[in-house]
């Protein structure tokens, strides 16, 4: 009965994970094919049915009509997403400490509703917000730029913060900041002496959360950028032309995944240890 | 309703326990008969919620077996041990009335309503609610919360035992001395045996027909209240129950006796002890104060600590020993003041190497006997 | 001298209503009340984090009100074991001395020497979470006691703790607070032997009110009316209802609670308070058990009598069913009479 019981777990679980692995390995092993190799029915061991071939690794590199110039998309990306993440980071950490802490009233708008309203942004389908940031861009002239992007983006990525992080600071006790201040520091004080410093696990959670948004956004990449400025899920989505270069598509999908990869293992581990769980009993 | 068994019943939450400290519970043998109330009485992580889980259901016994009425219960599971909790906060369906709270567990159940609303009524009699079944749940007191999170056990007709977490920590002292004495009626009426955890001497020998004292996962006396507290096994029994704890004064052998030169008694030398560090122990409540004009030996009062009903005095002894007194008696005593002490035969234990060897009266010095 | 004037308060739980008093350095002042009588909001209105309504406190003469929380020189331990979970023991009892511009070397010294006094030199690198619940709340009076405050504010520091823990440091307190700390110090709590053990003065709450004030033996033999009676025992007094005859204070059956009445007109309807100890076995009262409790060397019998219900303290351990008989008597000298209204009229007769 146990014996069975291990089985059937193990059985299942093997079938979920290679579920879940399957499309990178197609996509790692695409990428080594050459064209013959992917138009000739299903192959996935490299050596034994089909010779690999760099070509698809090689063309990101090269610029020219032969290739496709990744390197300009990945440092877009990075700026966009990076500055945009650390703009929310900050503005949303300050929002959500004083909704947590503060009353705020404006005739009948009280804290829940300043919440609702920063989360609403994120429940309004994203085609509603194209039309109407396009135009601001445009008037502004930051169409299709870094700038544009990074400032739509914050718009984009306040609201989560801001709702992680007052969820975060409701779970520190209110008397924390109090006996900060009792103990000489002013109210900033507390929050940047004795609030921040606890706040690691909530900074670490919503800054993940800016990051995946910020990096896998494609609509707003999309209808804000013509030519000049490209992120990279919009590059990759531009390569699937007349004849796909899957190989090419195979090897750029996993670069651009790389970088969130690292950073939920490098956060894992971090957690894992000890470091950020333990700091609030 | 049951009698529970712990048959070398143990716990350790390592795979293989090597010595005696892998054990959060060391295997012990304890029964608790059918319709009596107990107590579990211990420092916090002296394994007296693992042994409540343990009966529970919610920790499988590493050792040993539990039986209840004889049946073995040591791998049912909790819903089969029907087993009522309360814990220290209480837990109540704040969405719903008393009422529908009471009812609940046997909606569950399946109980035809009019029987639910007989059984309801009856149980809100036993716990003085009555008045307020329609009363949004939310809205009571604390203690009533508490009474209401009690009375969802006991609704259901198959209850085994009532198991009660620490349930007085949120209650107010006035209103915990009610709600004491409340739990010990329904005791007495339903004749469901209750276990009380706590780690409150006063609360554990008020509420038990039996407390077992526990320490670092190690039972170390059970038995009657008054048996504990006039007969502690040894001297951590004696500290943890009583309050101020038991005074421990130092034992001199000498002219085949052994002497308490600060009470100034002796008694006779116990026999086959050998290298035993012997000690005297005496309830605070057991020295009287007397005048210092007899034979008695005399101490000074060093301190005064006024209770409201009971005072405690703080002596220092002719030894330099510290002595503390309680009484209820001696209201104009104050610090400075020299007194003198005495102290019945029959109080006075007498420790080898902290373990009780006897009273006073065990160990009469031969020439007394004669 | 810390003075309240006319305080009031409006926005919190339990509102504060008019409270005037004075504490004095240097003395501790214990605050008893139930659950949700207004003391921890009298302490956070002191302490500055709850509005007033109207009324003053005053510092030495000085207005405390318009001044920030952090500038009021006020120290706190809370019920919850209040640390910054971030910082170690040490680092914790550093913080308020380096917001005071305590240069680092004496903050240093000074913190060392908080934590000895509290007894935990040996866990100065330890992290809160790595203490135990009695040692997060030394921390705390460590951090409290370091600053050297004009007023120190303690909300029920030991209602999280074990029983013996509790006893250990009632003890230690009195003699660790007088010795090392200047100021006033408010030290609130619902437990009637904590707040006359630990007060030099004892402060009495219930409403939002303050119903007594003065020295704890006192207030004990001489409740000024009925709630700080029922709140300053443990065991707690009974209250039975009575009636005046021929000047002379009788319970409802009639017979005679031998207490003058008060100057009140026959017939007017008063409240008889018995003390646990003013019932002995031996008498002409006859009285059945309803439970008998032990606490160690005493006995506690709830007993029902003829004119209501009462509970008795007894010496040694006595076993006695529910449903037994009884006779006993009551002695007048631990009897309290109160009016309607709750005041203590209570006279003794010869």
């Amino acid at each position: 009965m146990n014996r069975t019981y291990l089985i059937v777990k193990y059985l299942f679980l093997l079938a979920w994970s290679t579920f879940v692995v399957f499309p990178f390995l197609w996509a790692l092993s695409t990428s080594f094919k050459d064209a013959n190799a992917v138009t000739s029915g299903a192959r996935y061991i490299p050596w034994l049915e089909f010779e690999p071939s760099t070509q698809g690794w090689k063309s990101l590199f090269t610029s020219g009509s032969q290739g496709i110039n990744i390197v300009t998309p990945f440092l877009n990306s990075a700026t966009v997403t990076l500055t945009a993440s650390a703009i929310s980071l900050v503005l949303g950490t300050l929002a959500a400490y004083g909704l947590s802490r503060y009353q705020f009233r404006a005739g009948f708008v009280k804290n829940s509703d300043i919440t609702f309203f920063f989360i609403s942004q994120r429940i309004m389908p994203p085609i509603v917000l194209a039309i109407p940031f396009f135009l601001m861009l445009r008037e502004i002239g930051a169409l299709d730029t870094i700038l544009g992007l990074v400032i739509v983006y914050i718009a984009l990525l306040l609201p989560i913060a801001v709702w992680v992080m007052i969820d975060f600071f409701g779970s520190i006790p209110k008397e924390l900041d109090e006996m900060a201040m009792i103990d000489g520091c002013t109210p900033a004080g507390a929050f940047l002496r004795v609030i921040l410093p606890n706040s690691l696990a909530g900074l670490v959670v919503a800054g993940m959360f800016c990051l995946i948004f910020g990096w896998n956004d494609f609509f707003f990449a999309f209808t804000l950028t013509f030519t000049k400025t490209q992120l990279l899920p919009v590059a990759i989505v531009s390569l699937n032309s007349s004849v796909t270069p899957w190989w090419s598509l195979s090897a750029f999908a996993l670069i651009s995944v790389t970088p969130l990869a690292l950073v939920a293992i490098l956060v894992e581990r971090f957690m894992s240890r000890g470091s950020l769980s333990g700091a609030i009993r | 309703m049951a009698r529970i068994v712990l048959r070398g019943l143990g716990h350790s939450y390592r795979n293989a326990p090597q010595c005696e400290t892998d054990y959060a519970l060391k295997p012990v043998d304890l029964t608790w008969e059918d319709g009596k109330a107990y107590a579990l009485l211990g420092p916090s992580g002296c394994g007296k919620t693992t042994m409540l889980n343990i009966i529970s259901g919610l920790v499988t016994p590493s050792e040993g077996r539990l039986l209840f009425d004889g049946r073995d219960m040591t791998g049912a599971s909790t819903a089969e041990r029907n087993i009522a909790q309360v814990f220290q906060f209480p837990v109540i369906y704040t969405t719903k009335t008393v009422r529908q709270n009471l009812a609940f567990p046997l909606e569950c159940r399946n109980w035809p309503s009019a029987k639910i609303a007989e059984r309801v009524d009856r149980i809100a009699r036993l716990l003085d609610l009555s008045d307020i079944l329609g009363a949004p749940a939310r809205r009571l007191s604390a203690d009533q919360k508490q009474l209401v999170s009690l009375g969802r056990g006991l609704v259901r007709d198959d209850v085994s035992a009532v198991l009660l977490d620490e349930p007085l920590t949120v209650i107010d002292p006035q209103m915990k001395f009610a709600l004491r004495r409340k739990l010990r009626e329904i005791n007495r009426a339903t004749g469901i045996t209750m276990i009380l955890v706590t780690h409150d001497q006063s609360e554990a020998m008020s509420f038990a027909d039996e407390v077992v004292v526990m320490k670092d996962g190690q039972v170390q006396q059970s038995g009657p209240p008054e048996h504990l507290f006039a007969r502690p096994q040894n001297e951590f029994v004696g500290y943890f129950i009583g309050s101020p704890p038991l005074n421990i004064l130092a034992a001199e052998p000498g002219n085949n006796r052994l002497n308490c030169p600060a009470l100034g008694l002796s008694v006779g030398l116990p026999r086959g002890v050998g290298t035993s560090v012997l000690s005297f122990g005496v309830r605070p409540e057991h020295i009287h104060l007397v005048d210092v004009a007899g034979t008695a030996p005399g101490a000074r009062v060093e301190a005064v600590e006024n209770l409201g009903v009971e005072r405690v005095f703080t002596l220092r002894a002719a030894t330099g020993e510290t002595i503390k007194v309680k009484s209820r008696r001696h209201k104009g005593l104050s610090a400075g003041t020299d007194i003198g002490l005495s102290v019945k035969l029959g109080d006075l234990l007498v420790f080898g190497n902290g373990r009780l060897l006897g009273d006073g009266e065990a160990y009469l010095p031969s020439e007394d006997v004669g | 001298m810390l003075t309240l004037e006319n305080l009031s308060t409006a926005d919190a739980k339990r509102p504060l209503a008019g409270l005037n008093a004075s504490f004095e350095a240097g003395r501790i002042y214990t605050i008893l009340g139930r659950t949700g009588a207004g003391k921890t909001e009298l302490l956070r209105t002191l302490i500055g984090l709850d509005p007033i309504r109207s009324g003053a406190i005053r510092l030495d003469g000085a207005d405390l009100l318009h001044r920030p929380v952090r500038a009021r020189q006020m120290a706190m331990v809370y019920q919850q074991f209040i640390n910054y979970p971030h910082l170690n023991a040490l680092q914790n009892v550093i913080f308020p001395l380096r917001r005071q511009n305590v240069d680092k070397a004496t903050a240093v010294a000074r913190a060392r020497e908080a934590l000895a006094l509290v007894g935990l030199s040996d866990f100065e690198t330890r992290m809160p979470s790595e203490l135990s619940g009695g040692q997060q709340q030394r921390v705390a009076l460590a951090r409290a006691i370091v600053k050297n405050a004009r007023i120190l504010l303690m909300d029920e520091p030991l209602a999280n703790l074990d029983y013996k823990l509790r006893e250990q440091l009632r003890e230690e307190f009195p003699r660790l607070l007088h010795k090392n700390v200047d100021g006033v110090i408010l030290y609130t709590t619902t437990e009637p032997g904590e707040a006359m053990q630990l007060g030099d003065e004892m402060v009495v709450m219930h409403d939002g009110k303050i119903i007594a004030h003065g020295d704890p033996g006192d207030l004990f033999d001489n409740p000024p009316n009925v709630e700080v009676a029922q709140l300053i025992s443990d065991p707690p007094i009974s209250v039975c209802d009575g009636r005046i005859f021929g000047g002379m204070a009788c319970f409802t059956d009639g017979s005679p609670a031998r207490l003058a009445g008060g100057g009140l007109h026959d017939g007017t309807a008063v409240r008889i308070g018995i003390r646990p100890d003013a019932l002995a076995i031996g008498g002409d009262i006859a009285a059945r058990v309803t439970l008998a409790e032990f606490s160690g060397s005493d006995t506690i019998l709830h007993l029902q009598l003829p004119f209501g219900q009462a509970a008795m303290l007894l010496d040694g351990i006595h076993e006695f069913q529910p449903g037994h008989g009884l006779d006993v008597a009551l002695d007048a000298q631990s009897l309290l009479l109160f009016s309607q209204e709750g005041a203590n009229i209570t006279g003794r007769i010869g």
